[in-house]
């Protein structure tokens, strides 16, 4: 009971708390904006040349409000999305009325999870587990080796990085396709040459997350490890005998993995926003693109259903991190 | 017999696993490729070249696609985000993915490449009555819907009268504005009855990259919600239906329909070549010059380095024009400086007259486009029949128009800007044919005089003064800062001509400077700027030479305070003269060419004397075309039609390119 009292239930507050303050922030920031979606719709519709005659621009603007719920004071607007979204209901979206958001964002999210997941699931274990070693042996000359790619291939601006990859394994050699998530023409099924032709088009994207995020992580976890290495209670398990695989798994290891283990709830948390850059250099759908459309629009509605998720998404790992972390480290108690 | 699977075996397993799995995925899915012999060419003349033989392999198929029967452009408009919604009478929804240029049939279509307006649903032109309050216009017969339904004028009465019924339709309010009734009169004539005089009734039907289309009766009808009914799959009567699309937004494919001949393009061209066209989104420049580099992409839109990269790398791809500067220059749009007239000192005309001649319009086009843009003097592009119907009868005009300095009179129109910029080429080392129609066409008739000199007096003599620096002051004393609105894509002409403009009045002594932003379009139309790099007057019409598009934007009427949202200009600004001249155009019978070019002619002279907005070069677009599986392009040398895929006029090009057989 002194678990739920002095530290559940408080923490439950203060996510209910950030994710309402998040979302609030992120209601009223894009009514700061210059944008206007409104008059950024009828800037759009002029320029790709719809005849808007310039008498029937006035009746447009009253009827746009209407449509995207822009009528009334901030505070009217606000009550209202709150209702709309204890109903799971983030509206239409202003840029491809009537189509919903949660429509756009369902049919973009899976692309996203699979592949932001995929990389991660890849670059963390990998990284971590290659540089606690490469840490403990850091003498070794495949240590080095493996530290110095690491070196190279990190400061790389990912842009770059990805755009190299592309080059070399899209034109250069061109195993991959250079763009989109699968081919032309393709229909998407739940069968072998569709899962093939989605594995070999997020093959590109997913290997430019996992070598930079795998290197970042490698080396990370590198420095802990020499930290920890140097530690007394490292020196005491050698000199009482204890085996290396022992003292490297069990003592070096998790110890310096628990920084490691908040880096990777953010990580898994901020999946919800896309990967805006992979996602441009791959032509790869996902909620990035989504997101960047929706704020050079002033797509009020999508800006906030994306930031929703994603609000929601890092302020839950955060406590399900708070909430596990006994478990990887005896040293905390909740009692 | 079973035996427990060891930490080692499991471990090889699954590398053995994926291993494969990477491998699998690596093969190409339609691996079948062969070898040819290509003949290709990179045109560096305008005359032809014998070919030169490149040797490479081609693929068989594109996609899912047989790659010989199908063409491939990429999405002006980027990424789809409601792909599989094809109700384009209400919101956005990216027709220039091929509805409006390959399965949509307007009634009419602007051609600005032969300056043409060209029939589609329509059987001719409309016909008005005296005061312009009926407008009746005749059908094409024999045409069907792509799903074999007749079309007739029962679709464009139910189309009308299904927009006026709910407000949330894109063209609601011009309707119910215009609209008292539209009948049937037979078949093949509709009638409207028009709420108020309008001689321009009919062309919310021209397409001019968007229009109004007309709704096939027989499927909306049918459909309770039709605000939100997807269209899906969408029907039309162009040449080209659905055949698939992506579901994430990338890409949509269409096929040639089988009765291609009961479409009106069909008709008037005949068959069109490729049997499928499909749209693709790369969402990045990269991506797109990778995919035309092999083969993937034959029509593609860049930027001005993205051709540049193409032209040196690939042996197959082509520019517009075959010379420098290769880029098209005769899109129906005219680029420029946009003064914000409801702001001073930008409402004094000496002033805006005062900064065009502190411009050396040689530099400036040099740092907007590298020498690469048509010039025009007045507020019309120069391209298809405006240099004959405008400006040409008005070079006498120009060489006399003069303005007051001091008491004196200045002519500032220069005849010999074209050749000054064509020398600028010459000597960054680009090759093109030295004759006057070459120089005409890439460079144009003329422009104004570089006169600083006459600028200053211009400025003195409306209070402003130089401090110790020789840096311009207002005439209220304080330093002369002028903020240049421009887009964030250094691309865009609004920051090309911004980047070009700011730098000659810095020059000047001019504390210029730019204002990139993506609220651009909010910022334009509340009036919250000084100067802007919006276009300097509204696009014309691209064809026939009726400028009501261009002149009536400035009507009074439209222009709100600063603040509000404009309906008109961004410029706000208007005259007592131009005002009539609106009037007077708005009454004449836009099929009076003579007349419709006598009056526009006194509106394009009303706005050089005014110069609300300063007009530099006609907007550029930047195009590669591969010649590898398609060819007989619509090059500046063989112009039988716009050159762009994204333009509704594309379904006219296709029935006459050629496949090479690649």
């Amino acid at each position: 009971m002194n678990f739920v009292k002095r530290y559940l239930i408080p923490r439950l507050i203060q996510y209910l708390l950030v994710i309402f303050l998040g979302i609030t922030a992120v209601f009223i920031i894009p009514r700061l904006l210059p944008n206007d979606p409104v008059n950024t719709m009828i800037g759009v519709m002029q320029a790709r040349g719809q005849q808007l005659e310039p008498g029937a621009i006035d009746g447009m603007v009253t009827s746009l409000k209407e449509m995207y719920g822009l009528e009334g004071s901030w505070w009217e607007q606000y009550v209202a999305f709150w209702g709309r979204l204890f109903r799971g209901d983030f509206g239409v979206s202003f840029f491809q009325f009537p189509t919903t958001v949660n429509e756009m964002v369902g049919r973009a999210m899976p692309w996203t999870l699979g592949l932001l997941l995929t990389a991660t699931v890849i670059n963390w274990p990998l990284g971590n587990i290659v540089g606690g070693l490469a840490g403990y042996y850091s003498r070794k000359p495949w240590s080095r080796v493996v530290d110095t790619i690491a070196m190279i291939v990190r400061p790389q601006p990912y842009y770059i990085f990805a755009f190299a990859l592309l080059l070399i394994l899209g034109y250069a050699i061109p195993w991959f396709p250079v763009a989109g998530g699968t081919e032309i023409g393709r229909k998407i099924a739940f069968n072998w040459p569709t899962i093939k032709d989605i594995l070999r088009h997020s093959f590109l994207p997913a290997l430019s997350l996992v070598i930079l995020g795998g290197a970042i992580n490698f080396q990370t976890m590198k420095l802990i490890v020499q930290n920890v290495n140097a530690e007394s209670f490292v020196q005491y398990a050698k000199l009482g005998g204890v085996t290396e695989n022992r003292i490297v798994g069990r003592y070096v290891i998790r110890n310096a993995l628990l920084p490691q283990i908040t880096g990777l709830a953010l990580s898994l948390g901020q999946i919800f926003s896309g990967a805006l850059i992979t996602e441009i250099v791959f032509s790869y759908p996902g909620l990035g693109g989504l997101l960047f459309n929706a704020i050079v629009n002033g797509d009020y509605n999508l800006i906030m259903g994306i930031t929703v998720f994603s609000i929601v998404g890092i302020a839950t790992a955060i406590l399900i991190l708070d909430l596990l972390y006994p478990l990887f480290d005896p040293r905390v108690r909740y009692t | 017999m079973s035996r427990k699977m060891s930490r080692r075996d499991f471990m090889k397993l699954l590398t053995a696993g994926a291993g494969g799995v990477v491998l699998a995925s690596c093969t190409p899915s339609e691996p079948e490729t062969i070898t040819v012999v290509e003949t290709k060419e990179v045109i560096k003349e305008v005359t032809a070249t014998p070919p030169s033989v490149v040797q490479e392999e081609l693929a068989d198929v594109l996609g899912t696609f047989p790659r010989r029967e199908t063409l491939i452009t990429d999405i002006l408009t980027g990424r789809v985000g409601s792909p599989d919604n094809f109700n384009e009478w209400v919101g956005w929804k990216n027709r220039d993915r091929g509805m409006q240029t390959l399965a949509n049939e307007p009634l009419w279509s602007v051609d600005f490449a032969t300056g043409e307006i060209v029939n589609g649903l329509a059987d001719g032109d409309p016909k008005y009555n005296a005061d312009f309050t009926t407008c009746e216009i005749p059908l094409r017969k024999g045409v069907a819907w792509d799903d074999g339904e007749p079309f007739s004028a029962a679709d464009v009465v139910f189309t009308i009268e299904t927009l006026m019924s709910n407000d949330q339709w894109s063209a609601h309010s011009f309707f119910v504005e215009n609209v008292k009734s539209v009948t049937a009169k037979d078949d093949n004539t509709v009638v409207f009855e028009l709420a108020q005089p309008n001689s321009r009734f009919h062309t919310r039907f021209l397409d001019r990259w968007g229009c109004t289309w007309i709704m096939p009766k027989h499927i909306f009808e049918k459909e309770t919600d039709q605000i939100n009914f997807k269209f899906n799959p969408f029907v039309g009567c162009g040449p080209y239906k659905l055949h698939s699309f992506d579901p994430q937004g990338f890409w949509t494919a269409w096929v040639k329909r089988d009765d291609w001949d009961k479409s009106p393009a069909g008709m008037m061209y005949g068959e069109p070549q490729p049997k499928y066209i499909v749209y693709q989104n790369f969402a990045n420049e990269g991506a797109k010059i990778l995919a035309q580099l092999t083969h993937q992409a034959d029509y593609l839109n860049l930027s001005s380095d993205g051709l540049k990269a193409i032209l040196a790398q690939s042996k197959t791809s082509r520019a517009y024009q075959p010379t420098f500067p290769w880029v098209v220059n005769n899109d129906p749009c005219i680029t420029g400086i946009t003064f914000n007239t409801a702001r001073a000192p930008f409402d004094n005309v000496e002033v805006r007259w005062a900064l065009l001649l502190a411009i050396d319009i040689v530099a400036y086009a040099a740092t907007a486009v590298d020498g690469s843009g048509t010039l025009s003097p007045v507020h019309v592009p120069h391209l298809g029949a405006y240099p004959k119907d405008y400006i040409k009868p008005m070079q006498d005009w120009l060489k006399k128009f003069t303005i007051d300095v001091d008491g004196e009179a200045f002519a500032p129109y220069d005849p010999d800007a074209p050749k000054r910029i064509a020398e600028y080429a010459k000597g960054r080392g680009y090759v093109f044919p030295d004759t006057p129609e070459f120089t005409e066409q890439a460079f144009g008739l003329g422009w104004y005089k570089y006169a600083p000199e006459v600028a200053e007096k211009l400025l003195l003599k409306n209070g402003f003064s130089k401090d110790k620096d020789d840096k311009w002051l207002l005439p209220n004393g304080k330093p002369w800062k002028i903020t240049f609105l421009c887009a964030t894509d250094t691309t865009t002409h609004a920051t090309r001509n911004a980047m070009g403009a700011v730098q000659e009045w810095r020059k000047f002594g001019i504390d210029a400077e730019l204002f990139p932003s993506d609220a651009g379009a909010n910022l334009n139309g509340v009036g919250d700027f000084d100067v802007s790099g919006n276009w300097p007057a509204q696009e014309p019409w691209g064809a026939g030479a009726d400028l009501y598009r261009t002149l009536d934007w400035y009507n009074t009427t439209y222009i709100k305070p600063v603040g509000e949202l404009t309906s008109g200009h961004p410029s706000r600004w208007c005259s007592d003269t131009l005002l009539e001249i609106i009037k007077e155009l708005r009454e004449t019978d836009p099929a009076d060419t003579a007349a419709v070019i006598e009056v526009g002619t006194r509106g394009l002279q009303e706005l050089v004397k005014e110069m609300p907005g300063i007009p530099t070069y006609g907007y550029t677009g930047f195009l590669a075309w591969d010649e590898t599986y398609w060819t007989n392009w619509p090059g500046s040398e063989n112009a039988y039609s716009q050159p762009y895929p994204h333009w509704g006029p594309f379904k006219y090009q296709t029935p006459k390119l050629k496949a090479t057989g690649a």
